[in-house]
This record gives structure tokens, sequence and C-alpha cells, in this order.
């Protein structure tokens, strides 16, 4: 079965309007800002984001606000419950005649991976088992960016961190498998869960529009490709994110009711192609080639995408 | 007036009740657990029209109940001890998003050692949060707080969150007479919650809680709820006229008991204050001229009141229910400053330590604390911290640890 | 005592060049102190870093209010208001400008008679590192040599930071041959060393309770990010050679910031005034229509409203 876009067939069919303003401190280059954006094209403005803390934090900065929506910053671990809060007032007052059901806004969470993977996945844990009616979009930087790229549960096996460096103990840097946090979401059955990588815009349109025909949690898990904690040049994210997902190590998917489907199954380039676009994994190739570390890699990927065509089979 | 025997924690959620709120983010806790099953239960009976939702921890509860705030809902939610401390940081969070909520937190002593207990460092612990603080000796007036504190809260000048504190078991669980206003004139007193200034609808987006960056902002926004604070005296004298004249009780930010006169006076809070006035009458009897100050309102400090109270007095002792490890107690330090500048300052000022984890306050260490504060006074120079701790109670310590097997037999 | 601020943008290492003047003076036999401003600082952001130095004790901490030196790390900072690259500064001050313009012309630029030098530092850097960015040594090596230290304290006090940063030793070396060219392009300056300032009796003005709509931190006005102007950021900008576009959106699809707008014909139009330079435009341009340009001072605007 091959996965069809139904709404976004074409490049040209991208909103050309703007929601999320230019003017922000995010580093140039950010592959978090260009999922973000892109969203935020299908997402409109009658919108209020709830925040946690992390690099999404200087979007709105006094005096200055990137979003023609509304915004809340709440805390690093209790987004979620800040969307429920949200979500429950306006039903509240809808219900109750105080608030035209015109003024209606949808409930966005941002939070990075550092949030979402550890201290706020209770939170969101909770508010998905309440079936709370809200989206939730991880840029994941697979590190503790906001604070200068230190190790979190998203960090791939290998990458180096400024909490995880290579030395004679660790030599291919990390030894952590990435956290499942698609699964570990997937448990809750929320009715929509999809992984994105905006290097593939249309991907990314299509799944936040299917999205929202669901009530309920709407779960997102964004590939946010990082110049500057990844160690590679600005311009270049486009092609580390078209890598992690040619490499298969950033799979497209989406999963309805619990139901997974891949909707790009790439032709899987060896990991290295990936690999060696980046400064936190240099030390895999350089002064020696470490060719262990770099076939478990390949290995994990491997048995990913058998189990996973063999389960869409 | 409908008169009913209810215990304290039914008290606060006919206050949640009678306040007509909008919603409520719950999450259990000894010993404050019952009052959200009482709201769960007339919400689900449709007895009270508010949203109940369990949440996952005392942290995302108090997060929803900002965000729900600075919706525009009308927000109540009660918590207790370690669940208030769960909630740290979003105390702030949600004190500076200015979210006029009510909490009602159940003061019951922190871990380690774990204890279900009452004590004061709970909520003493968030005195600096931007919270509001009413501290409730009576059933009645748990209730009767609930009500004054949303319409301070809810007030222009204030809009900040307000805790109403009560004793855990010594008044959550204790049960007395409690009279229900009558909900009609609850509405007059209590105008329903029309924030023009919260809400995040389509037409009109803003950005809440943003970061600032440098301490011009910070120093500017943080300042701003100092002084909504401080405006909070005068709001709350207003507020206590116009439940008097509704309700007939009032209630001022200190409350003096038999201070014509007095001597030499003691101060205390929250429920353990019935006790002293007890003290005060069995000494009052024995033709000793003490009297009792409790402090109702601890945030904003009602210096003024505390100055004017305690000015003249031969000695002054503060009972504090709480410990600051290597200070003493909270409330003396914080009584003690306000005494400062007065000229006619009390000649001695005590600092007596007591009713940690419940501890009892025995009629017997009351006789102490005025002897020792007498004594003290004649002096000209106050004493303690002094930890109330009899000889009997160092017996049963003595006992415990040996059973424990800290302690051998013969005592060492 | 000898204070020297140092300004840059996120990334191009006024950090490091402020750790590295501390060092060298510390290897030299002074009292020395070096500190960033941290904050919400990312990659392209002004930034500033502070070093301080003398014989004495130093009794200052934090930002230095009335620098010796300045060392800007990037011309674009002179306009922009948030940078506050002059505060504080007279006749007195020596400023060093990393700028491919003369020292003339840098001088009719600056409002206040500093004492001016110019150099191109990001030219050479670009010459002999190939990197757009991360210029701490040389900014250290210009900086050091201003202040009169001499080369082998310095020369130890990059190799020190550089490691301290994990860089492989070879990218060391290359950047020591770099810094003693930067070390060699500039002369010691007549510095003033923190004579001289009084300060006068602060005003105090507590503010007065406003409503929470005022009060607190709120922000009504929607979208007002863009008053905040971001092109200063480029290194180069992205130019479009027009006959070579084949109209495919692509740029716009992917610019992280918004600020590539399509035309009418399907052209690019891109908003300077934000574009913060990261060239993923120019990269994913399939038929090569975006080039990128190095950016010359004074050919952007630069108000931060």
């Amino acid at each position: 079965m091959t996965w069809q876009r139904e709404t976004f067939k074409k490049i040209k069919q991208i909103p050309r309007e703007e929601h999320v303003l230019p003017g922000t401190a995010l580093c140039a280059g950010c592959g978090g800002l260009e999922a973000l954006r892109l969203a935020a094209k299908v997402l409109g403005d009658h919108v209020v984001y709830v925040n946690a803390a992390g690099c999404f934090t200087m979007l709105a900065a006094y005096p200055y606000t990137s979003f023609k929506g509304s915004w809340l910053y709440t805390t690093m671990g209790s987004a979620p419950a800040g969307a429920q809060g949200i979500r429950d007032a306006l039903d509240i007052l809808i219900a109750k005649g105080r608030l035209p059901q015109g003024e209606d806004v949808k409930v966005v969470v941002l939070g990075g991976d550092g949030s979402t993977y550890d201290m706020a996945l209770s939170a969101t844990s909770g508010a998905m088992n309440r079936r709370l009616d809200f989206y939730y979009i991880c840029y994941d930087n697979e590190a503790y960016g906001n604070t200068g790229m230190q190790l979190s549960p998203a960090t791939p096996y290998a990458a180096r961190t400024a909490t995880s460096p290579c030395g004679l103990q660790h030599p291919a840097g990390t030894a952590q498998e990435k956290k499942d946090l698609f699964e570990i979401w997937r448990a809750h059955r929320p009715p929509y869960i999809a992984t994105v990588a905006p290097r593939y815009p249309l991907d990314l349109e299509e799944k936040f529009a299917r999205a929202a025909a669901f009530t309920g949690p709407k779960m997102f898990l964004a590939l946010a490709a990082c110049p500057t904690g990844w160690l590679y040049d600005p311009g270049t994210t486009p092609e580390v994110a078209r890598m992690a997902v040619e490499t298969g190590l950033w799979p497209l998917k989406e999963a309805i009711n619990g139901v997974v489907t891949h909707t790009y199954i790439p032709k899987r380039k060896p990991v290295e192609a990936y690999l060696r676009l980046q400064g936190r994994f240099q030390h895999l190739f350089e002064p020696t080639v470490q060719t262990d570390a770099i076939r478990h890699i390949q290995e994990r990927v491997d048995a990913y995408w058998e189990q996973a065509m063999q389960e869409q089979a | 007036m409908d008169s009913q025997m209810m215990t304290g924690n039914l008290a606060a959620a006919w206050g949640a009740r009678l306040a007509d709120v909008d919603y409520i983010p719950a999450f259990p806790i000894t010993p404050q657990t019952e009052i959200v099953e009482a709201l769960a239960k007339w919400c689900e009976r449709g007895e009270l029209a508010a949203r109940f939702v369990s949440m996952d921890s005392e942290h995302s509860m108090m997060t929803a109940a900002g965000a729900a705030e600075v919706t525009g809902a009308r927000v109540f939610t009660a918590t207790s001890s370690q669940g208030l401390l769960h909630a740290f940081e979003v105390l702030y969070a949600i004190s500076g998003w200015r979210a006029p909520l009510v909490l009602v937190n159940v003061s019951r002593a922190l871990a380690a050692p774990i204890t279900l207990e009452a004590d004061h460092n709970d909520v003493l612990a968030a005195r600096d949060a931007g919270f509001l603080q009413i501290h409730a000796e009576t059933c009645q007036e748990v209730l009767d707080s609930i009500l004054m504190a949303y319409r301070i809260a809810e007030d222009e000048r204030v809009m900040l969150p307000v805790i109403v504190n009560l004793d855990g078991f010594t008044l959550s669980f204790t049960r007395e007479p409690v009279s229900l206003p009558d909900p009609d004139t609850v509405r007059r007193f209590l105008p329903p919650f029309r924030p023009s200034h919260l809400g995040f609808t389509a037409s009109s987006p803003h950005a809440l809680g943003v970061a600032v960056i440098g301490g011009t902002p910070y120093a500017y926004f943080k300042h701003q709820m100092h002084l909504a604070a401080r405006n909070a005296l005068e709001v709350h004298r207003e507020t206590a006229d116009s439940f008097q004249a509704l309700f007939g009780r009032r209630y001022d930010v200190v409350e003096g008991y038999r201070l014509e006169e007095a001597e030499d006076v003691l101060v205390m809070t929250n429920a353990g204050a019935s006790q002293g006035k007890a003290a005060v009458d069995a000494a009052r009897a024995q033709g000793k001229r003490v009297g009792l100050l409790r402090l109702r309102m601890i945030r904003p400090w009602p210096a003024d009141a505390i100055r004017q109270a305690l000015r003249g007095r031969r000695a002054v002792a503060v009972m504090d229910q709480n410990v600051a490890p290597g200070q003493g107690g909270i409330l003396y330090r914080e009584v003690a400053a306000c005494l400062y500048h007065e000229a006619a300052r009390p000649g001695a000022l005590c600092s007596f330590i007591g009713g940690l984890g419940g501890q009892h306050l025995s009629e017997g260490m009351f006789h102490a604390i005025f002897e020792q504060t007498a004594e003290a006074g004649v002096a000209g120079r106050g004493c303690g911290p002094v930890l109330l701790y009899s000889a009997e109670e160092h017996r049963e310590m003595t006992q415990l640890q040996m059973v424990a097997g800290t302690v051998g037999r013969d005592g060492r | 005592m000898v204070a020297v601020r140092f300004h840059g943008r996120g990334g191009q290492g006024a950090k490091t060049a402020s750790r590295i003047l501390g060092t060298a003076a510390f290897m030299s036999g002074y009292v020395a102190q070096d500190c960033p401003i941290y904050g919400a600082e990312r990659r392209g952001a002004p930034v500033a870093a502070f070093t301080r130095f003398g014989r004495e004790p130093i009794r200052e901490r934090g930002a230095i209010a009335h620098p010796d030196v300045i060392v800007v790390a990037d011309a674009t900072l002179l306009d922009d208001v948030a940078a506050r690259v002059l505060e504080g500064a007279d006749d007195r001050t020596v400023l060093f400008v990393n700028t491919s313009l003369s020292t003339e012309a840098l001088r009719a630029h600056v409002p206040i008679p500093l004492q001016v030098t110019a150099r191109d530092v990001t030219g050479i850097a670009l010459q002999q590192l190939g990197q757009r960015e991360a210029i701490s040594a040389l900014l250290g090596a210009v900086a050091a040599r201003l202040v009169g230290l001499d080369w082998e304290s310095l020369r130890s006090a990059i190799g020190r930071e550089l490691e301290d940063l994990g860089l492989p030793e070879p990218v060391i070396q290359r950047n020591l041959t770099v810094a003693k060219q930067c070390y060699e392009t500039v002369e010691p300056a007549p510095l003033h060393k923190g004579q001289g300032w009084t300060a006068g009796t602060t005003s105090i003005h507590s503010p007065a309770y406003e409503p929470p709509t005022k009060g607190t931190a709120r922000i009504s006005a929607a979208g007002n990010s863009v008053l905040r102007e971001t092109g200063g950021w480029r290194t180069f900008r992205p130019v479009l050679i027009a006959d070579k576009c084949n109209g495919c959106w692509l740029c716009f699809a992917y610019c992280p910031d918004g600020v590539i707008a399509m035309n009418r014909d399907d052209r690019p139009v891109v908003d300077y005034a934000h574009c913060k330079g990261c060239q993923i435009c120019i990269h994913e341009c399939p038929t090569h229509a975006l080039v990128a340009e190095r950016e010359q001072e004074g050919g952007v605007a630069w108000t931060a409203k």
C-alpha cells in the first residue's frame, strides 16, 4: 500500500501566507523553525501555542512575538498540562455562552526533545490519556539544545554532545540508543501521530492537514536538524534532513488510531552518508574509522526497516 | 442561615462551590483529598457547573489551573505539603501570569521523614511565590476566606493568585458547625469573573508569560507583583467590610484576642490559635495580663497592623509551627523585622517552635511560653528559638529509638 | 586596570576571544578576569564578552560600562541598536572593527571621535581558514596586540583555549598562523586604563502600579518580531540570477525564517532586512539561480526598531 497525499500534491500548494514571522532570535538555518513555519501554514493564526522551556522560548521574548496567534510560556515539564487548562477553559466558556464559538482557537504544544522525551513525558502521557484535543509538536534536535547541546534521551547512539564526550571510555560517543518516543506515544493510542522532516514539505503539510480531521491528541515528532549543535554549515540543514530520511534513520510515518503507515519508503543509503555530514559524528571517521560503531548503527536501521516492511505487508 | 456540621475540607469544597467556579484540575494527596472528592461528586451530579479534571501530578495540576485562569475561567484547586512543593515552580509561573485563582493548601509537614500531620513549613515555603496567603483558624473561616480570596484576587488592583491555608487533621478532618452563606447573597458579594484582559481568542491574540531579556523588564514586572500584593491590604479591608455587611462576620488581616491591657502577647497562626486563645483565657483567669495576636494574612505581610497590635507591649512571643533549619522560626523573623522601626517596640521578642509534624501542643506548653515570655519581658531580653518539647516526649522518643535499635537498652 | 569589551554575533567567537585575552594577560603575570553575557543569544544574535586585567585585584564584575578598548567582530553591529557597541565610549576609547572598510571610511561611520582601527579579519579568515565564522583566535590576537601583550603569552593562550574547545591540533596550528598575521597587522594603542570615570548619584524612579495588561510580561502586538531586523547576521547574502530561476518554489519552501516570498512570476523576493544568511536557499536551488555574495558593510539597513 502506497501512502497518497490528498491535499498537498505539489509544492505550489504550500500556502504563501506566513504565520511565524521573521525577526526571531533562533539560529540561522534552524531545522526546527523550518518545521514550525510549515506546520503553521496549515494550522493558521487561530492558535494558542503552549510552550515548554527550550529554543522556541525565544520566539516570544519581550517585547516581540513572532506569532500572529497567541502564546503561553509554561514550564519545561508541563506544557501539555497548560494545553489542558486552556482547552478545558475554552470549552467551558463556549458551553456557558461566555465565548462565541467563532473565537475558539487550536491549542498547540511546542516542546523540544529535552522537554518531550524527559521531563514532560508524564504530563504528555496524562494529556493523551485524557484524550485532550490538542496538537503536540516536538522539535527534535536530539539534545538539550538551548543549554548548549547536552545529552538527551533523543540523542542517537554514537553522537557526541557536551555531556557525552568522546574519550578512552567512550570512543564512539554516547552508548545510549535514541528513545523510541513514537512507540511510547503510540501505546497511548492517540488518533494521530506522525513523524515529519521539513525537507519533505508536502509530506509535512499533508500530515497536518490529515490530523485536522481528528479530535483528540495529534502528535508530531519533527526532525529539527541543528547546525549549531550537530556541527554542520547552516546551509546544509535540508541536506542533513534529507540524508536522515534517505538512510532510513528518520522514518517518515504516521499512526492513525495506532495503525502505522510509512509515508515514504527510502531506498536507504548507507548511514555514513548521513553521519559524515555532521561534526557530532566526526569522531567515527577521524582519526580512524570506527567501523564497529558505524556497523551497529547500520544494523539497527536495517532491523527497523525489515520489521517495518514485514508489518506493513 | 443554614448551619451544619462539616469538616474543614468540606468547608473548603463549599467555598469553591459557592464561588461558582468553572474549572477544577485535581490531584489527590492526604489530608486534602476530601476536598476534591466532594467537588468531583458535585460536578458529576450537576450541583456545580464546573469541569473537574484528574491531572497527572500537582505540577500539571497547577499549570492547568493557571492556564485555564488566564484563558478566562474561574479556577479552584487544592493541594498539600509534597504536592505544593511538587508544583513549586508553577506557583511562580502563574503568579507571574497574574492568574487570580484560589488554591487551598491543607498544611502537612514535609518529608523527610515523611509524615501526614500538620505544620506550616509547606505553605510558608511558598510565601515568596507571588501568591497571597490567608491562613484560617476555623472551618467557617476556611469557607468565608475562599469567597473573600476570589474577590481580592480578581480585583484589578491585585490580579494575583491566593492560597487559603488550613491545618491538616486539626481543621481538615475536624467537624464543627459551619454556616453556609446564601448563594444569591454570595453572587452579590462576588460578581462573575469577566476579566477584560485575559483569554486566548481568535480575534485578540496575545503572548503571555513571555521571556524577558535583561534585568530592566524583569525588575519592572516583578516589582509590579509586589505593588499588586501591597494593594491587597486595602482591597482586603474593603472586602472584609462588604463581607461583614452581607454575612455579619468580620475578618481582618490580623485578629487580636484579649489584647486590651495585655502586657505580653503571643503571636500565632492557623487552627492552633484556638488553643492559644484557651491558654490566654486560662492565664487571664490567674490574673496574668496576656493576649493573643493571630496573623490571618501572611502575604501581603500586614506590617502596620502587626506594629499597631504589638507596640508598647512588655514582651511578645512568636509561636512558629515551622522551622527553618539554621535560622529558627520563619514568622519570628518577619515579626521582628516589622517591629524594628517601631519606637515603642516590645521590650523582648521571644521565639518558640512547636507543633512540628502535628506534635501536640499541651496546656502546659502554653504555660511555659507565658512564663518564659514574662521573664524575658522583665529582663528586657528576648529568648529562643525554644523548641517546645516535654520531658515526657523525650522519654517516649528514647523508647522509640530503643525499638529502632539506634539507642542501647541503657538509653545511650 | 585595562578593560576590553568584545562585541560579536553568536558563533563568531567573541566569548572565546575574551578568554584568550584573559588567559594571555594571566600568563603575562597580570591579575585577570573575563566573562561573557550569557542569555538567549543564538548564532547570529549580538553577544558581548569582557576582559579585565591589571596589577591590582579587580573589584569590578559583569559588563564593562567604560571600556578602554572595544573589539567589534562584525561591523554591522555598529548600527545595531540592540548591540550597544559604543555605549560608554568616548574620545579616549580605542575601537577596533573587523571590516573590509578602510580605517578612514570606518571613522566617517562612527559618531563619536574614537581612536579607530579597521582590519578585514573575516577576509583573512576566509582566505586562510576557509570558514565563515569562528574568528576568536584572530580577534583575541588583535586585542592582545592593542593592549600590548606579548606574542608568546598570546600563543600559549590561543593554544589552551582552542584545545579546551576540543579543536584538533591541525586546526589550532592553522589558527595560530593566522592569529600571528592578525597580531602583526595592528600596533599597541595608547590606553587610558580606566581612569577618570566618575559616577553621579542615580536618580531613583520606582515605578507605580499599572493595570495587569501593562504590568505583566505580555505582548498584545501580534507578529511584531518583524520590527527586529536580523539581516545583520549575514556574512553572505543570497542574490538571484533571474534568468536561471525556474520558479520551482523550493527556496520559499525551505527557508526557515520565511523571508522568501514568491512574486507573481514565481520568482523569489528576499526580505534582506530579515534574511539571516543561512544559505539554505543557495544550497537547495536546483538551477543555481541563487548565489552567495559577501556582505559589504553599509549596504544594508540595520535599524532594530
